[in-house]
């Protein structure tokens, strides 16, 4: 089977209509593997042993929810499991392209974040959180900011409403365009090109390899970027005075 | 000079500028986060992680210009003009 990008298996469901059956497949693939280990390192709990996956592990849930402290301060600690739970899950999901299983012939695989609707998601899911929790903790007075100057009004709005676009374009296109540039690298070395005497696509079967590896960073920082900019987001929207 | 080459001369010419701004613009902008963070870190040793957060996060934000502008100008090569079968139609007529 061929390995495409871009192109999905569609489902026909009652309320929603035509839905990315193979972006929903594998997210729920995805949040399957992320229980399972938080159950094995729950477990390792139970003994008064740490062991090596609980310190790593402990040592990134430090890392975040020091950042929601450090921005947040005492107001954030609620908001300590969401976050963890989004870098957790996107991580996943980004690096969920690695396997092909697609070429396998199932009908799961790709990375879900190459999907926009998946990625539009987990945007409007940060800028709802954003809004409810502006509006609990200040009321209407959160939305002073924007007419500060009144007239700027207008650009205070844009920049708001920019904030989940923003966030939502840079993971999918960097998730998407990884995939992409490994297809093509792919094709290349199917299509036999020869420049001359030259095998170009000898030459360029190296190539691979080091995508992978560029993706698997690429995945991770944006985890990482889309986790701060949402604390940082929050953070914004909820200051006492400024 | 046929239309059709001159559509797969100009894509392939439009793909090398945009490659070629993208390349440049992120290079000069990683060089100064970068250095930036070097010079914050001999300042301030003790303030390292803190640093380190917001090179990434620096980082971050800055390549999802290029990657953008990758994959559109991937997308200009590849679906709007279509160099590839434009090319083995071109070598096909001779």
């Amino acid at each position: 089977m061929k390995e495409e990008i871009g192109s999905h298996t569609y489902w026909l469901l009652p309320v929603l209509g035509w839905v990315h059956g193979d972006t929903i497949l594998t997210t729920w693939l995805a949040m399957a593997v992320a229980l399972a280990f938080l159950a094995y390192v729950g477990a390792s709990y139970r003994t008064p042993r740490a062991g090596r996956t609980q310190t790593v592990f402990e040592g990134v849930v430090d890392y975040i929810s020091d950042l929601v402290a450090g921005s947040l301060g005492k107001r954030g600690e609620p908001f300590v499991p969401f976050f963890i739970a989004l870098f957790i899950l996107i991580f996943l999901l980004n690096q969920f392209g690695v396997i092909p299983f697609k070429a396998l012939g199932l009908p799961f695989g790709g990375s879900p974040t190459a999907d926009l609707n998946t990625t539009v998601a987990f945007a409007l899911l940060v800028f709802f959180l954003i809004q409810i929790t502006a509006i609990r903790q200040r009321g209407i007075k959160a939305y002073a900011h924007i007419f500060e100057p009144w007239f700027l009004a207008p650009i205070n709005l844009l920049e708001e409403l920019v904030r989940p676009v923003t966030l939502a374009a840079r993971l999918f296109f960097n998730i998407f365009v990884g995939e992409l540039l490994f297809i093509i690298i792919a094709s290349i070395i199917t299509a036999k090109v020869m420049i001359g005497s030259f095998n170009l696509s000898l030459a360029v079967s190296v190539l691979p390899f080091f995508i992978q590896f560029f993706n698997f960073f690429v995945g991770t920082i944006q985890a990482f970027v889309f986790t701060l900019l949402g604390i940082v987001y929050l953070s914004l929207a909820t200051a006492e005075d400024h | 000079m046929t239309s059709e080459s001159l559509v797969a001369a100009a894509t392939i010419l439009a793909f090398g500028l945009i490659v070629l701004g993208v390349a440049l613009g992120s290079a000069v902008g990683d060089g100064i986060v970068a250095s930036k963070a070097v010079e914050a870190i001999a300042r301030q040793p003790e303030a390292r992680p803190n640093i380190f957060t917001f090179l990434f996060l620096g980082v971050g934000v800055l390549e999802a210009f290029p990657i953008i502008s990758l994959g559109l100008a991937f997308y200009l090569l590849l679906v709007v003009a279509n160099v590839p079968q434009l090319l083995t139609h071109l070598s096909a007529g001779h």
